[in-house]
């Protein structure tokens, strides 16, 4: 199931997100990514799994410009048909809103209201523009009165749901996630996928959580060791034994159930 | 060492102030000019590490426990700039937030525990590397040196305050709390040197060149900071070592409590003719103790970087 | 770990209807004052204990809660007033610090109880503190409940694998729980940094603070 790479220069206006390439080294030494290929097209839900350490934060981590630190081969990641140079990185991070497996990294502010409203105002919004867009990030993740609360008194899930608005605020076309569902309690977790299902946008969604997968995601990328083992149709490759075994992972109970065999 | 309110007078409080806002500003603007944005999250999370650091007791002598004051860990690990900033910070929100140090003594604890500890705490380091050395063992000496000195320094701001403002005697003050900090320093030079040796063995690029680079001391920021201490330790500390038994009790007797004077204490003081045996003059003695108890913190600050670092042969 | 009376009872006190400003700006100038007063005024130290009485009845904070973090406070106050008996007329000297040190500290304890430490952080915006500095303090709030969990983390597994209560341990496992936790503070503070940038800090090189 490998994906074929589309020649240089030649990207269609669908493909949201446009991976050639790309390779990236830790200042340490270590390869986290070797040779990565694949799009997204619009409004497409993608997942991306793997055994820890195969590189998906990392990866994510270039979806909106994060990495590298300095940009040596824009050409690598496309967002829009846009290369990720310094000049394009505004309009990539405000167009690509990344999620971060700890909320409590994310969620730096005093109150909820501060903290949604961090992003606007670097992209130019102003005033009550601002205000429109948290009350209505807010209300999207369920979160309505939460404003004046304190991050400190939050639970896990209801942190999530403010970084989450946090995103949302800036009205990004591409959402990544980063685990979004990991270290929530099981009502936490539906609450979660449902918010997710209702939002309009393409989706990037690194997780180990399978069920997930399946619920929201029609196709799958497996990653594996900073390489991509698998990019295919979700079922066909989470039913896979032989494939998710090579990488670290298990067919999911929902999966053997669709499947008796 | 955090003064409550109440204890430090007018005069005192906007000398303090007057000293530390100065103190904190050039921080500030130094800070503004070349800390890169990225390290902004750095110094706000590490004010949180100092405060919870200083929850932590360790065991002084006799059962009692001491608490670390941080200045020379802030300024080691980020330079004495953002050290200053760092320390003001946790002072600030301990006084506002759980009322620990007074809102006027906060200029005095700012200038005792977030401007001549960090500061003179980094000199004493700066000056013990340019002397011994940058290899890990002279580090570690010069951090354990410099943290004794900046509890001691700061300690010997707090007793002038305190006298200056009139709540306590000098001769009172300055053995009780110099005493005290020298002991409670070697607490302090331990952990810190103990915190910094681990930090260098797990992870020494936080210690490394490229990233003190961020957080370089300039040499106009330190002769700034080295101004304001002398000056407070002038304001503060000079009425006393340099005895004008005169003009201070001309002062005492306009400023109102020379009446008291002539009363008989109602307490005998612990320290009725402080000296020495052998000494006959309590400054001399306490001179003594202060140059014994430095050269002490001396050889225990090279014993101690020793003992951590077996390995390196000179 | 505090519970605000004012954001989460709804309290309508009066207390809570101030604007944090007010509040501040009121807290610091009634301390000042006290602290500024002659050191034998007891009428006035009368008079003030009569208006923090009836401010702390009337506000809806919960006393016992104020009592006993007055009381819990009161030992630092003792430790420095205590060196004050020794000397001329030292106990007169020692209860006027205890009276006016106690007075200042219970109003800022109030100050503590009914107002939220992010309003204070507005307030001072308000008074045009420095930015770094505000930044600073509102981080250092933000995350320190977060690392005093961390630590006592720490600390619990440290000691769930320690055995010994040799003097030197309890200083080494000190010393590596406070650098542990150095170490992961810095290592979030990149995240963190990393987590601002990716909704916009920092684009051209102008970075707007908080």
């Amino acid at each position: 199931m490998s994906y074929e790479s589309k020649t240089a220069g030649d990207v269609a206006p669908e493909r949201v997100i446009e991976i050639r390439g790309l390779e990236f080294t830790y200042p340490d030494g270590r390869k986290a990514l070797k040779g990565i290929n694949f799009s997204v097209g619009r409004n497409e839900c993608v997942a991306l799994i793997g055994p820890n350490g195969a590189g998906k934060s990392t990866l994510l981590l270039h979806l909106n410009g994060v990495l590298p630190e300095r940009i040596i081969s824009p050409q690598r990641v496309l967002v829009l048909g846009m290369p990720a140079n310094s000049q394009n990185l505004a309009m990539i991070r405000k167009n690509v809103g990344l999620l971060f497996q700890d909320p409590d990294d994310q969620l730096f502010c005093s109150t909820v209201f501060e903290d949604v409203a961090f992003g606007p105002p670097q992209f130019g919004f102003e005033g009550a523009e601002i205000d429109r867009r948290v009350r209505n990030s807010l209300a999207k993740v369920e979160l309505q009165g939460y404003e004046n609360r304190s991050p400190q008194h939050l639970s896990r899930g209801e942190k999530k749901r403010v970084c989450l608005a946090g995103v949302l605020a800036c009205e990004p076309g591409v959402l990544v996630l980063d685990e979004p569902t990991s270290d929530l309690d099981p009502r936490g977790k539906t609450e979660l996928k449902a918010l997710l299902r209702n939002i309009d946008a393409t989706k990037i969604i690194a997780t180990h959580d399978l069920e997930l997968v399946v619920e929201l995601c029609p196709r799958a990328i497996i990653l594996d060791k900073g390489e991509i083992a698998a990019d295919g149709p979700t079922l066909k490759l989470l039913s896979d034994e032989a494939l998710m075994l090579a990488h670290g992972l298990e067919v999911p109970h929902i999966i053997r159930h669709m499947h008796p065999h | 060492m955090h003064i409550p309110d109440g204890f430090i007078d007018g005069k005192t409080a906007v000398v303090a102030a007057a000293v530390s806002v100065v103190g904190l500003s050039t921080a500030l603007a130094r800070l503004r000019a070349t800390l890169p944005p990225r390290r902004v999250p750095l110094i706000g999370l590490t004010a949180a590490f100092i405060f919870a650091a200083q929850m932590l007791n360790f065991p002084v002598a006799g059962g009692t426990s001491g608490h670390l004051v941080g200045a020379v860990l802030a300024a080691v690990l980020l330079g004495p700039g953002a050290a200053v900033l760092v320390m003001s910070s946790v002072l600030i929100l301990q006084c506002f937030m759980f009322a620990d140090g007074g809102v006027t003594a906060l200029g005095a604890n700012m200038f005792n525990m977030a401007l001549i500890a960090p500061v003179a705490g980094y000199g004493v380091y700066a000056l013990v590397l340019h002397i011994a050395g940058q290899n890990l063992r002279a580090r570690l000496f010069a951090v354990a040196f410099a943290s004794w000195c900046s509890t001691v320094a700061a300690s010997i701001g707090c007793a002038g305050q305190l006298a200056l403002s009139g709540a306590v005697e000098w001769h009172v003050a300055l053995p009780t709390m110099v005493n005290i900090h020298m002991l409670i320093g070697i607490g302090e030079a331990f952990i810190t040197t103990l915190v910094i040796a681990a930090i260098a063995r797990v992870r020494p690029e936080l210690l490394s060149e490229s990233s003190r680079q961020d957080f370089k001391a300039g040499f106009g920021e330190m002769a700034v900071y080295g101004l304001l201490v002398s000056i407070g330790l002038a304001a503060f500390v000079a009425p006393f070592a340099c005895k004008w038994p005169d003009g201070l009790e001309k002062a005492a007797a306009v400023l109102g409590f020379g009446g008291k004077a002539a009363e008989q204490p109602v307490f005998p003081s612990p320290f009725p003719d402080y000296h020495f045996p052998g000494f006959g003059n309590e400054r001399l003695s306490m001179a003594v103790i202060g140059a014994a108890g430095t050269l002490t913190a001396f050889i225990l600050a090279y014993a101690l970087a020793r003992f951590l670092t077996p390995e390196e042969r000179r | 770990m505090n519970t605000w009376p004012c954001t989460q009872s709804g309290s309508t006190a009066n207390a809570c209807r101030l604007s944090p400003v007010t509040r501040l700006v009121a807290a610091v100038i009634f301390v000042c004052v006290l602290a500024l007063l002659p050191r034998m005024a007891w009428p006035a130290y009368a008079l003030a204990a009569i208006m923090l009485l009836l401010i702390a009845l009337l506000s809806g904070v919960n006393h016992a809660r104020l009592a006993k973090r007055i009381l819990l406070l009161e030992p630092f106050v003792l430790g420095v007033s205590i060196l004050s008996l020794f000397q001329p007329g030292g106990l007169y000297i020692f209860l006027a610090l205890l009276t006016k040190s106690t007075l200042c500290l219970s109003c800022m304890v109030f100050l503590s109880e009914t107002t939220p430490f992010s309003d204070i952080f507005s307030a001072l915006r308000l008074l045009k503190a420095p930015d770094l500095l505000v930044t600073t303090l509102a981080l250092m709030h933000r995350y320190l409940f977060l690392l005093i969990e961390e630590m006592r983390r720490i600390q619990r597994a440290r000691k769930s694998r320690t055995f010994s209560n040799r003097r030197s341990l309890i200083w080494h496992s000190l010393a590596s729980i406070i650098a542990q936790l150095f170490v992961r503070t810095s290592e979030r503070a990149e995240r963190i940094y990393m987590a601002m940038c990716a909704r916009g800090f920092n684009l051209k090189g102008q970075g707007q603070a908080q």
